[in-house]
């Protein structure tokens, strides 16, 4: 719980260095709950993104969700729309985490699932308009700020190496957005990257014939 | 920055609340095809690749590898090599700061 509250004091910072202000802040942790989503949207801002750049890289990044969703649907399936608008809007890496261990174990009801996220929720919110508050209190060295977000995007991004062919997808990756940018100047480029990248991986796993492996992540 | 947040921040809430809620309402996990979950898996590592590479190649707006010049590489090194023996956020992002900022006093 401490480094949640760490990653969502760091985020707030970020964010309102960025230019948004600690009512947005508040607004994007409520509305959106998402903290790698909005440590992208922070960064990307920074580099002078265009809105709908910015969305299309979160809507991809949120597609690992879906696994989740579904992973954990059958836990919750009898219950309400109402019930699910809360559970689906709260639904996170961390208390999917959480909830997806203790359902399997056979120990947890919905509504303690949605307790546990509306805590990581709460939490989550409160730490990053702390943040905020902190980054407008505080003189910031742009340069070193900018580079703690790369520095945090470069180790998700070596934790995502769980096969050679997320290797090779990364370095597709890499080259594509350097190419793309140079040429076209625009961040656009950003999603163009990621799908030859993602799709490049995805040829050379299906080559490989690795069956039905899946990755959850 | 934009002139209003608000678009950006309700655009963002709208590709986050629907995947995450929609597979809840329709979906079981059987139901999602290995190809698509296959696919899915690559995205992640290609987004937190493009993110660094639009940043640590670029300096002062253009592309630029002197490691003297852009003082981003070195470190990116650092953390890279940080990430792969610890696995940790905490350490990689401290190194990464400390290395900066080591660059940022020296060039």
């Amino acid at each position: 719980m401490a480094s949640y509250i760490a990653l969502g004091v760091a985020c707030g910072i970020v964010l309102y260095d960025a230019g948004f202000s600690v009512l947005h802040i508040f607004l994007m942790s409520l509305l959106v709950f998402a903290g790698a989503a909005q440590f992208l949207a922070a960064s990307m801002t920074l580099t002078g993104a265009s809105v709908s750049a910015i969305i299309i890289m979160v809507f991809f990044l949120n597609l690992r969700h879906v696994l989740m969703s579904a992973s954990i649907s059958e836990y919750v399936k009898r219950r309400g729309i109402g019930f699910l608008t809360f559970f689906g809007h709260t639904l996170s890496d961390e208390s999917f985490g959480i909830n997806f261990s203790h359902f399997q174990k056979g120990s947890w009801t919905p509504e303690e699932a949605l307790t546990a996220s509306l805590s990581n929720y709460g939490t989550w919110v409160v730490s990053t308009v702390l943040g905020g508050l902190i980054g407008s209190q505080l003189p910031i060295n742009t340069t070193i700020m900018n580079y703690a977000l790369i520095a945090m995007f470069l180790c998700m991004m070596v934790m995502q190496f769980v096969s050679s062919a997320h290797m090779i997808a990364a370095v597709v990756s890499v080259s594509a957005t350097v190419i793309l940018t140079i040429l076209l100047k625009h961040n656009i480029a950003l999603v163009i990257a990621t799908l030859i990248a993602s799709f490049t991986g995805y040829y050379i796993e299906n080559r490989r014939g690795s069956g039905g492996r899946q990755h959850v992540r | 920055m934009f002139d209003n947040p608000i678009v950006l921040i309700s655009g963002m809430a709208l590709v986050t609340f629907l995947p995450r809620f929609l597979p809840l309402l329709l979906l079981s996990k059987k139901e999602i095809s290995p190809s698509l979950s296959r696919w899915m898996s690559f995205i992640p590592v290609s987004i937190f690749a493009a993110l660094v590479a639009s940043d640590i190649f670029f300096w002062e707006e253009s592309f630029n590898i002197n490691p003297l010049d852009n003082i981003k590489l070195l470190p990116s090194v650092l953390v890279i090599l940080i990430a792969l023996k610890t696995k940790s956020l905490l350490w990689s992002m401290t190194a990464g700061v400390g290395a900066i900022t080591v660059m940022w006093l020296v060039f």
